[in-house]
This record gives C-alpha cells, sequence and structure tokens, in this order.
C-alpha cells in the first residue's frame, strides 16, 4: 500500500481509459499524456494499460508500506527518495517505510507515477481512471490509502532505463479539419494556422485558447466529441477537449488534434503558446 | 437509407464520423440505431464503440485491425445493404416530476418570458410523450425530443453552477433530465425524486436512445416519500 501524506495539487489514478460508455455519456478519462504512463509501466514490465499516478504542477508525497518498484515518467517535480535525489525513466527499487517527494513541475505540467503490477484501486465500468460521479474520489487526498500488487518476482534487472527521453516540448500541433471547418471563412483559417495562442484556463476538461478568432459559426445540433476536438464558442475563443470531455457537444467542431499532440499539449500550461499546424 | 444523404469522414487516427443530412425525426433515430446495431454486430473485431448522435454517429475502432479506407468502404455498404430497421418494441418510462416552484427555478420566468402560465407550462410538459434522442454531456444525462412550441426557449445566459441532481430543464425544443449535481444553462422547470444514474449496475442508465419517456406531475409529498425510499425505486415503463 502507498499512503498518501501530501495529496499535491491534483492527483489521480488514470489508466488507458473507459471505453464502451461513451453512449450513455461517460468520458473516456484516462492518462492526459498517454506516451508518458505507457513508458512508467514498460519501464516496469508492467501492462500498458495498468494504472498509474497524474500528478499535475505540485506533486504529492507519498509513503510506501510495502517493498516494490515504481518509476517515475513525464514533466520533472525534482523526485527525492527519504530526500535523496532519484532519476526519471528508470525503474526505482524502494523499500517499505520509503518516502517519495515530488515537488513543483519544470519542464512539463504531468508526472507519472508507475508501480510494479499497477495500482488495484476500484475499478468502475472498465477503469479505475477518477471521474467524477463514476469513481468514489475524484482526486487523492490526504491520507488515502492506494493498494498495490505484492511483488513476487525476483528483482528486475535494473539497468533497464531511458535516460534520453525527452517530453515533446514544441509548440507546433499538429491537427486535421474538424467537421466544420469549411464553415469558417478564409479570414478564420488563416488566423487560426498564423496566431500563437496562448494557453488559458485549463484541466482534463479542457484547454482554453485565449486569442479569440471571429466566429461566423452557429451553433450545430449536438454532436459526438472527442479529446482533441477543438470547439469554437460563441465568444470566438477555441477550446482543446481533453481525456474527461463530455462525449458530444453543441459548439461547432473547426479541428481534430492528433494523438502525439494531445500528449504534447498536456505538458503545456497557462501562459505557454501553441501553434496550430494543419497535417 | 438514401445513400445521397450519408457522410463519411475520417474525424483522427481512429475514428470515422457518419453524418446523416436528413432532417432530425424519430425516424432517422431509429434507422440510426438499427445501423449502429449492424456494426456492432458485423466489425465487432476492429470495433472499440459506436457513439450515436441525434444526426450522426462516431465509429470509433482499433487501427491496428483496419485502417480507415477499408472501414469507410464496409460501413458504406452496410449503410446500403437492405437491413431492416428492427421493430422492436418501444419502452415508455414513466418519470414522476414535482413542478413546485422550490424545484422548478426558472417556472417564473419561463411564465413571463412566453406568456404562458405556470400551469399551462406544467400541463403541456406532462402531457407530451418525449422521445429519448441521446445521451452526454454528463453520464446519463438524457436529450428528450420535442417540446410542445408553447415552450420553446433559448438556454440562459448565464448558466447556474449548481443545478440538482434529478433536475429537469428545458432549452430550444427539447427537455433534458440532469443525473446529477452540475452547472448547467437549461431553463429548470422541476425536479425528479428518483436516481438517474447508478454507475454499479449492470445498465447504469435505466433509458436507452429510441425508448420514450412521459413525466408524471407529483405533490411535493410524494416527491419526499419517493425520496426517501429513492435506491428501492423501480422505474415503471409500458410497451408500445
Amino acid at each position: 500500500m502507498i499512503k498518501v501524506l501530501k495529496e499535491g495539487l491534483f492527483t489521480t489514478i488514470q489508466d488507458i481509459g473507459r471505453f464502451g460508455y461513451k453512449n450513455i455519456g461517460v468520458p473516456v478519462s484516462g492518462s492526459m499524456d498517454q506516451t508518458s504512463a505507457k513508458l512508467a509501466n514498460l519501464l516496469l514490465g508492467n501492462d500498458e494499460s495498468s494504472a498509474v499516478l497524474e500528478m499535475t504542477l505540485v506533486g504529492p508525497t507519498l509513503e510506501f508500506m510495502n517493498d516494490t518498484y515504481i518509476s517515475i515518467t513525464g514533466a520533472d517535480m525534482n523526485p527525492s527518495l527519504n530526500k535523496q535525489k532519484v532519476l526519471q525513466n528508470k525503474p526505482l527499487f524502494v523499500n517499505k517505510g520509503d518516502i517519495l517527494y515530488l515537488s513543483h513541475s519544470s519542464n512539463g505540467m504531468r508526472s507519472y507515477l508507475g508501480i510494479k503490477g499497477g495500482f488495484n484501486s476500484e475499478k468502475k465500468l472498465g477503469s479505475k481512471s477518477f471521474y467524477r460521479g463514476i469513481t468514489k474520489r475524484e482526486k487523492l487526498i490526504k491520507n488515502d490509502k492506494i493498494k498495490f500488487a505484492k511483488v513476487t518476482s525476483s528483482p528486475m534487472k535494473m539497468n533497464k532505463s531511458i535516460n534520453d527521453f525527452k517530453i515533446n516540448r514544441k509548440n507546433k500541433i499538429n491537427v486535421f479539419k474538424g467537421p466544420e471547418f469549411d464553415l469558417l471563412d478564409s479570414n478564420s483559417k488563416d488566423i487560426i494556422f498564423n496566431t500563437d495562442f496562448t494557453i488559458g484556463v485549463n484541466n482534463r476538461m479542457g484547454y482554453n485558447l485565449v486569442e479569440p478568432i471571429e466566429n461566423s459559426i452557429s451553433s450545430i445540433i449536438s454532436s459526438p466529441v472527442m479529446p482533441g476536438t477543438v470547439q469554437l464558442t460563441p465568444s470566438g475563443r477555441l477550446i482543446i477537449l481533453c481525456r474527461d470531455c463530455q462525449t458530444s457537444g453543441g459548439y461547432p467542431r473547426v479541428l481534430q488534434l492528433d494523438k502525439s499532440s494531445m500528449d504534447s499539449l498536456s505538458q503545456k500550461t497557462i501562459g505557454e503558446t501553441i501553434k496550430l499546424k494543419l497535417v | 437509407m438514401k445513400k445521397n444523404n450519408i457522410f463519411f469522414k475520417v474525424f483522427n487516427e481512429e475514428s470515422i464520423l457518419i453524418q446523416w443530412n436528413d432532417k432530425v425525426s424519430i425516424k432517422l433515430i431509429d434507422s440510426i440505431i438499427s445501423y449502429k446495431n449492424l456494426i456492432e454486430k458485423e466489425l465487432k473485431e476492429t470495433l472499440i464503440e459506436c457513439v450515436q448522435s441525434i444526426n450522426s454517429m462516431m465509429v470509433i475502432y482499433n487501427p491496428n485491425k483496419i485502417n480507415s479506407k477499408d472501414l469507410i468502404n464496409i460501413l458504406k455498404k452496410l449503410s446500403t445493404s437492405a437491413f431492416i430497421v428492427t421493430k422492436k418494441k418501444k419502452k415508455i418510462w414513466s418519470i414522476p416530476v414535482c413542478y413546485d416552484i422550490s424545484f422548478g427555478i426558472d417556472l417564473k420566468d419561463l411564465s413571463t418570458l412566453n406568456n404562458i402560465s405556470i400551469d399551462e407550462i406544467i400541463s403541456l410538459h406532462s402531457s407530451t410523450t418525449y422521445n429519448v434522442l441521446s445521451m452526454g454531456f454528463l453520464p446519463g444525462f438524457l436529450y428528450l425530443g420535442m417540446n410542445h412550441k408553447k415552450l420553446y426557449c433559448e438556454r440562459k445566459d448565464k448558466p447556474e453552477l449548481n443545478i440538482k441532481s434529478g433536475s429537469i430543464g428545458i432549452a430550444r425544443d427539447q427537455s433534458g433530465i440532469y443525473p446529477q449535481d452540475s452547472p448547467g444553462g437549461w431553463r429548470i422547470i422541476g425536479r425528479s425524486p428518483i436516481s438517474f444514474f447508478n454507475v454499479d449496475d449492470k445498465s447504469p442508465c435505466f433509458a436507452e436512445p429510441g425508448d420514450k419517456i412521459k413525466f408524471q406531475s407529483i405533490s411535493l409529498s410524494d416527491f419526499n416519500k419517493i425520496e426517501k425510499n429513492r435506491s428501492s425505486y423501480d422505474i415503471k415503463y409500458k410497451l408500445l
């Protein structure tokens, strides 16, 4: 078990997501940066769909109640084990009683903590990903205890590490044309691809972009949306929907991010800029 | 389905959007449901899920098993093949609603706005048989059509921050049920005491698109009685 000594800013359990329930309005959820989460699992020899911790901007402090192996990927939260600095992107052995500290993130927004065998938290509708109204918790709080599998196999080779792995920090975001893209006038299209958009308020549901464009498209009949759908709101501001987004919406869907751009976007925070590029 | 009214579009690396240019109707929704059932049967191996909406459907697939071009070809074939709209008996669910002013926080405004008495709003709303058009927005949120034209209204300019679970709202020509506490912009005319989404049930939501719903006006004291035992309340339905 892990005991949460400090919860951090927004720490959740995530996996690859919840599938098959969009028809009744249940979002897909799952890790925002799927590549980093997958890497955390691969380093430990886990199935890539195993549950990990997603830690946002300020990481938690965690006490281990059993021996196990862990891995930390994604943004750099300056991790230390019993006040000793430890490396990311590498399997680490932890002893019962060890305390892991994660602080403010640099070079990214979200870190992932993988654990040998994955976390054994409650599974709802096929996934352990936290979501309000589906799982009991929407985020971890102090004194929560999270179960994980007992390490029974012999210790793994500890030389497995990916030191040169870096999360994608480029500001280029690849997009496809969305279903309502062609309703935009040519001026708006120009602006979309020639503006450095500043990231505004954001969370797991969506990223608001600050710079408005002229909106000449009216609302559409409520239609399916996906993580990565870029909606144009009546005020002319763009919203990029993320993993916890609703399953349908009535704003025009002007663009759609590709999957790897979703991973890079989820490492960006308020005030950073992005440039949209048609692929 | 008429061939020239249906469009297929690659949405991203793992989904195809199918869109109908027909007028929104119950007939269209029923044929989208039949088409969805056919896709789910024929493409079991490659499909992740189909998300149906009022005049469109998202087909999410495993790109390791099929490419978008081949999938679109199969989807096109399935759409033109003469499938029969399943003549399944439809359920009409009876949903108890208390239209008391304390729950229907927008009844007064709507009455002024549409120049209609509160009694008439209640009587029009509870005498209409609604169709479940789709679900979305929140887990178990039901989009229901269509409101009597005297009830037509736009969403509120400023959404409420906390609409209570069970609230019944109207916006444009649709009604909706809030299955959990949530912000929202629909005009709230009443509240149901029952639970609309139970994550531990085999089917977390009682209804599905294509079903029908009729609201039954109940008193405040009935509301309280039902709410006390809401976990054991069985939502009643008739077969049409």
